[in-house]
């Protein structure tokens, strides 16, 4: 078999037991890898039905069949599991040298079941398998555990390791690779679940290529095309650059999504930022865009070096979100949460919700007294972290997320908490942009831009972004299905605007590494599938129609800074049908198969 | 006059956050800006047309790319690069 080693290692880190599951080539072919694979893996091992914080749980690192090819930006795995943010699927993923070392200990997948008497590092070399103790990198931070490990085992090893987040169960821990992370739905708690701080990976064994020759000249391509003018963006001013188009827009969520704009964005721009501090770029391993931009920080209380890489999320999600327009709090928040191992996102949208809470008198009527959380009180957010970090009373509701939040504080608070699913909003404002509305109320995670991205639509001419109708849902469907094979085979999103003919040049990609005849078609029918194999792991675990749907107050308040920006509850409910219509299933979201 | 507001990559290659140019269609806009910004022409503008992946909207309330499209004196026109994502 090429680009595929056929099978997958199963880890019981409660009795250090290893067993290798083969994986047939139909099931590869019918899921590709990444996060399609680690969904039918997750399913095949009845993850769906379990606590995801139990020691039954399961947690899959998952490679793809393009992972040590040449073609740029490939370095990726997934980290799949069932969210304990969410209790539904989660998959996130990550670039790093980590993929390509998880890759060559032989297996096309990790799964991690059980729980370790003690904090443990799990060490894959090959077939080894060998868990050590943590109890020297216990509560360390991300970049701390990982540097120590370095030095332990030696710079071959490439590394998994969570943060004191992950370690205390917050419920979006990220799980953190040389600085990037597997961010969003809390993987990172899912490991800690199992008394493990880090994995550390190391192989010999390489994947062939169908068509070596053939594969090398289309990687040439591709890269040259990276460097153009598609990717120029990401390049030269990072995600980051979204903030002012989205706040000329009016949909950058700002205080907890009560208005659209934030009058200090211009502040918090890399265009203004770069001026005064200094920045560097670098890319994930084997990548030719380079859309990483480093900001210095200046030095820390010990005279050590410190920097924060920024992106559009944690800009936006820990600046305007929370009201803040101190640029200096707003990176010093990110590098906070990126130590910790916290998904900004998440850390963010609840800490948003409980300066909403506590303005309006909601924490101190359930006995936590925080009257110093304010929007646009940056040491408010800095305090609101460290809380988190701490595990404070307040800090372990924060824990928990908005949702869960919502829950405790009562009143109508649900309807103002920032979620869908569990999972808090991206910085989309969804009444402003109502195709991407749709893609975060059907989104197998909850509110993802990751796994949709029918904001491209919105951001075209084939719809009104603020009247959309059904005829969206068709294209709605097509972002999430172009998502579904990216985040399988695995390519970087950031590549999408190199590709003329998307389908069919990822199935010459595929074809060049397995040998298979695979066409644009099978490959459509492949992200069906995945998408469909969410959906079904999803019911298994307990959802029902009600949960496609948007926080109240998304649905019942117009942007005030865009009265046009108007969502009900009726209309939403409209996209979801025709998207659950568009999609084959029923139209309250039952696929056929059920 | 149209007024017109840049973003990202078309910002930084005109080297301005705000401009005016001379209508009426979006082409002609279009035409104005390649003479005066040659960078921004190089980069972003083919002819009276935008580049793969830029886009125009008008008035921030809809997105355009044909060239022939009508614009009102004291239009506004923002040009941005067509992906959001991140």
């Amino acid at each position: 078999m090429y680009g595929y080693h056929g099978n997958y290692l199963r880890i019981d880190v409660s009795t250090g037991e290893t067993h290798r599951v083969p994986l047939a080539e139909s099931t590869l072919r019918e899921f590709v890898g990444g996060s399609g694979l680690g969904v039918r893996i997750l399913l095949d091992e009845n993850a769906a039905e379990v606590e995801p914080l139990s020691p039954e749980a399961a947690l899959a690192f998952v490679f793809s069949p393009l992972v040590g090819s040449p073609l740029t930006t490939s370095a990726k795995f997934a980290v799949v599991s069932k969210s304990p943010l969410t209790a539904r699927i989660n998959d996130s993923l990550a670039s790093s040298g980590f993929a390509i070392a998880g890759k060559k200990t032989g297996h096309d997948a990790l799964v991690i079941t059980g729980r370790a008497r003690q904090p443990s590092i799990l060490v894959i070399e090959d077939e080894q398998v060998r868990l050590l103790p943590a109890d020297h990198i216990a509560g360390m931070t991300t970049s701390d555990a990982e540097q120590k490990l370095k030095q332990q085992l030696g710079e071959r090893f490439q590394l998994a390791v969570i943060g004191p987040a992950g370690e205390r169960l917050v419920r979006y821990a990220t799980i953190s690779h040389d600085g990037r992370h597997a961010g969003r739905g809390g993987s990172g708690a899912v490991l800690g679940a199992k008394n493990i701080k880090a994995v550390a990976v190391c192989g010999s064994r390489r994947c062939e290529w169908a068509e070596p020759d053939l594969l090398t000249q289309l990687a040439k391509s591709l890269s040259a095309k990276s460097f153009g003018p598609a990717t120029a963006k990401y390049r030269e001013l990072g995600t980051a650059s979204n903030l002012l188009v989205f706040n000329r827009l009016n949909v950058l969520p700002t205080r907890n999504f009560q208005q659209g704009s934030f009058p200090s964005a211009e502040a918090l721009s890399p265009e203004q930022m770069q001026q005064s501090r200094e920045r560097t770029r670098a890319s994930c391993v084997a990548c030719t865009i380079g859309c990483e931009h480093i900001y210095s920080l200046g030095n820390n209380s010990n005279g050590k070096a410190q920097s924060v890489r920024i992106e559009y999320e944690n800009l936006f999600a820990l600046g305007p979100l929370c009201g803040v327009s101190d640029p200096e709090v707003v990176l010093e928040s990110s590098r906070f949460c990126d130590e910790q191992g916290l998904d900004t996102i998440s850390a963010g949208g609840t800490i948003a919700f409980a300066m909403e809470c506590a303005e309006r008198g909601y924490l101190s009527a359930i006995g936590l007294d925080a009257p110093w959380l304010r929007f646009g009180n940056g040491p408010a957010l800095l305090r609101a972290l460290q809380e988190i970090a701490d595990g404070t009373e307040l800090g372990q509701r924060l824990a928990q997320g908005s949702r869960r939040f919502a829950q405790e504080v009562g009143r109508d608070s649900i309807k103002f908490a920032p979620q869908v699913k569990g999972l808090e909003l991206p910085g989309y404002d969804p009444r402003g942009l109502q195709t991407m509305a749709l893609g975060f109320a059907v989104g197998s995670r909850g509110a993802d831009h990751n796994r949709s991205g029918a904001y491209e639509v919105d951001f075209s001419e084939a719809v009104d972004r603020r009247d959309v109708g059904p005829e969206a849902a068709q294209l709605a469907v097509e972002t999430e299905d172009k998502a579904a094979i990216m985040d399988s085979l695995i390519l970087c999103k950031f590549l999408r605007g190199v590709f003329v003919d998307y389908f069919g040049e990822a199935a010459e990609m595929l074809r060049l590494v397995t040998g298979w005849e695979v066409s644009a078609n099978e490959l459509r029918a492949t992200a069906q599938r995945i998408v469909e194999a969410k959906k079904e792991f999803n019911i298994r675990a307990g959802w029902t129609p009600v949960e496609d749907t948007l926080p109240e107050r998304m649905l019942s308040t117009p942007l005030p800074d865009d009265a046009r920006a108007e969502l009900s509850t009726e209309r939403l409910q409209q996209l979801v049908r025709a998207y659950n219509v568009a999609r084959g299933w029923s139209e309250d979201g039952y696929p056929a198969s059920r | 006059m149209i007024h017109v507001e840049l973003f990202g990559i078309p910002r930084s290659r005109a080297g301005v956050e705000k401009t005016t140019a001379k209508g009426p269609c979006l082409g002609d806009v279009l035409l104005d800006l390649s003479e005066r910004f040659p960078a921004l022409a190089k980069e972003c503008i083919d002819g009276r047309s935008l580049r793969a992946g830029y886009t125009a909207n008008l008035r921030g309330e809809q997105f355009i790319t044909d060239p022939e499209t009508r614009l009102t004196d004291g239009d506004t026109l923002l040009l941005l690069t067509l992906d959001a994502g991140g």
